[in-house]
């Protein structure tokens, strides 16, 4: 247990870094000096206005959403036993992009785009859940199926609406698919989901554990398993289900974010849980940071980034951990 | 609809006592010796409905699409602009100026930090999300959204009203509306020619009749073939090209090069286009673009449906 308040006490200054970094950095750098200078108060009104309206709700967002998908991840793996689970895996995505996309056709207003979304991610839950528990037999594999064919529906949506809509709505339309933090204003909703579960899920961490060694095991050592799968189900829906609307489908952070940890602190949910939440923040943000500086003016999505980051470190934890 | 530019000056007419009169008297000659712009309000509605005031004619301007730059220049108001988006290629003096982004996803940071007093923005090319924001951060925004030849000529005289520049703006928005006025004299009533206008080639893509360049085909005296689907710019197929048979093709292309896009309609020697080489190429520059350019592409067109129209007596029997 030594390791957990070391490691995460370290993952916290970096997430502070990180967040530094990225009010920092933009087409117009501050210094750390002028940085400061706009948090006491007295900095330039330009500085301000970028810092806090628009830097500001963009790098607690990216955090945020960074945060939920590494849980969510992290949950998805112990619940489907499964190591390539990712948020996304049972359609969440998909349904969420459903809404967003089908509101954006509709003209409606970035409000009712999230609201859409995150109605749209719901429904997929609910669909899977339903879907899979329906005739009472139930096992990862038979959710896992449902979900992949759920997203396959989804997806085949998508690419009903992206073929039908004006040329004018597709930009906005690919930027929300790869998953963009350019519109993402307020970041409450997603922190306060995010402690939310945690608050749930930590406690938990020792049935998970058990949980992660297969059902059978669990139930022989008194879990009841049935109920925790269940709730872990609709915990990482939760945080899916806000982290896509925030800010749309951003891939990879979820999949790859609670493999490292793994491969770095061990297998115990306990510290995996809060660690992917700082580490999937960390690395939402510096990719959210890059992308909108690397070729600024231009501005990429910021999924290209977390995929061009995560793999190479991701490989190399890998190899390393052979 | 129409522009005004009015002081906003208190002109109240009531007796007062000499005194009073004199000094106000005073202060009024003391406002009139500042120049007219620092006082000149000025109120302009923008083709969304929506009306812009701005104290003074803007001197920092940001456009937002290559063809709100492209004007600007037109009208002479190319040193007011300190951004402009990617691809404003046009006139070459457009190219020097910072970048903020692509039409399509704009760089906030950016924006904000050239301090703009205005920002032109193109209501179906930028994110609207964008926009918006921009606007909640307290920047004046004109949405432009010319869908007709007259909005064009309205757009010339709007923008030259907020930029300072009312005689050349009137002056050029006169011109376009004669030279199309001339276009329109000489080839509308001419015998109709039906054509596909193609804008794009994977998909294949066309006009509707609601489009400025559906607007230029009739002045021609053409007939759009897809001139009645729904959507502005609707997805066809090959298919119902060769099925509607049109007496002509006319494309554009990517950049200012063609790619072989009209080469290939040559597979289909049964159209009627292909047999009498009615394949004709347009700059998408000089009529895909919502600039007074449009008036260059116009004519090209014009000539060209004229030429079609010459080669039907040469093939009839």
């Amino acid at each position: 247990m030594s390791r957990l308040p070391l490691s995460l006490a370290l993952l916290a200054a970096a997430g502070l870094l990180a967040m530094g970094v990225s009010l920092a950095l933009g087409s117009v750098p501050l210094s750390a000096a002028e940085l400061w200078a706009v948090f006491t108060g007295d900095g330039e009104p330009l500085h301000r206005t970028l810092v806090m309206e628009l830097r500001l709700p963009r790098t607690l967002a990216a955090f945020a959403t960074g945060a939920l998908l590494a849980v969510a991840g992290a949950l998805m793996q112990v619940l489907l036993r499964n190591p390539l689970a990712d948020p996304y895996v049972l359609g969440i995505s998909g349904g969420a992009a459903v809404g967003a996309l089908l509101s954006m056709l509709a003209g409606l207003a970035t409000a009712l785009v999230s609201g859409a979304a995150f109605a749209g991610a719901l429904l997929s839950t609910l669909l899977v859940f339903g879907l899979a528990h329906g005739t009472g037999s139930w096992s990862p594999v038979r959710l896992l199926l449902t979900g992949v064919v759920v997203a396959a529906g989804w997806g085949a949506l998508i690419s009903f609406i992206l073929a039908v809509s004006p040329g004018a709505e597709l930009p906005g339309m690919l930027y929300w698919l790869m998953g963009d933090l350019s519109h993402a204003r307020n970041p409450v909703m997603g922190w306060g989901v995010l402690v939310l579960v945690l608050l749930i899920a930590w406690p938990l961490g020792r049935h998970l554990n058990v949980l992660a060694r297969g059902s059978l095991q669990a139930a022989a050592l008194g879990v009841s398993v049935r109920p925790l799968e269940w709730t872990v189900y609709l915990l990482a829906a939760l945080l899916t289900a806000t982290a896509v609307t925030l800010a749309g489908t951003v891939g990879f952070v979820g999949l790859i974010v609670p493999h490292m940890l793994r491969l770095v602190l061990g297998n115990d949910q306990r510290i995996i849980l809060p660690a992917a939440a700082l580490a999937g923040g960390i690395l939402l943000t510096l990719a959210d940071t890059l992308a909108r500086t690397v070729i600024a003016p231009q501005q990429l999505p910021v999924g290209v980034i977390t995929a061009m980051l995560g793999v190479p470190v991701f490989l190399y934890l890998l190899h390393r951990s052979r | 609809m129409n522009p005004t530019q009015h002081a906003s000056l208190d002109t109240r007419q009531h007796p007062a006592p000499p005194l009073r009169r004199l000094a106000r008297v005073l202060v009024l000659l003391c406002l009139a010796a500042l120049p007219l712009q620092a006082l000149g309000e000025i109120r302009v509605s923008d083709d969304t409905g929506r009306e812009l005031v701005l104290a003074q004619p803007a001197q920092r301007v940001v456009s937002l699409s290559p063809h709100l730059t492209e004007i600007l220049f037109h009208i002479g108001a190319g040193d007011r602009l300190v951004g402009t988006v990617s691809f404003s290629d046009h006139p070459e003096a457009a190219a020097e100026l910072p970048v903020v982004g692509s039409a399509g996803q704009l760089d906030l940071e950016r924006i904000l930090s050239l301090r703009p007093d205005l920002v032109l923005a193109w209501q179906s090319g930028n994110p609207p999300r964008q926009v918006a924001r921009l606007e909640a951060l307290g920047i004046p925004v004109y949405r432009n959204e010319p869908r007709r030849l007259e909005d064009l000529a309205r757009t010339l005289e709007r923008l030259s009203l907020v930029t300072d520049r009312q005689a050349a703006g009137r002056d050029q928005a006169i011109a376009l509306r004669a030279g199309v006025e001339a276009l329109q004299t000489r080839y509308a009533e001419r015998p109709p020619v039906r054509l596909f206008y193609q804008i794009w080639d994977q998909p294949l893509m066309t006009i509707n009749d609601a489009h400025l360049i559906g607007e230029v085909i009739d002045l021609c005296g053409g007939v759009n073939v897809f001139g009645s689907e729904t959507a502005l710019a609707p997805r066809v197929s090959r298919e119902a090209v060769l099925a509607a048979n049109p007496e002509v093709i006319v494309a554009g292309g990517s950049g200012e090069d063609n790619h072989g896009w009209l080469e290939d309609w040559r597979r289909w020697q049964g159209l009627t286009a292909v047999q009498r080489e009615n394949l004709f190429f347009i700059p998408p520059s000089l009529i895909q673009r919502h600039t007074p350019r449009i008036l260059e592409g116009a004519e090209l067109l014009c000539q060209h449906l004229d030429e079609a129209r010459a080669r039907r007596s040469e093939v009839s029997p």
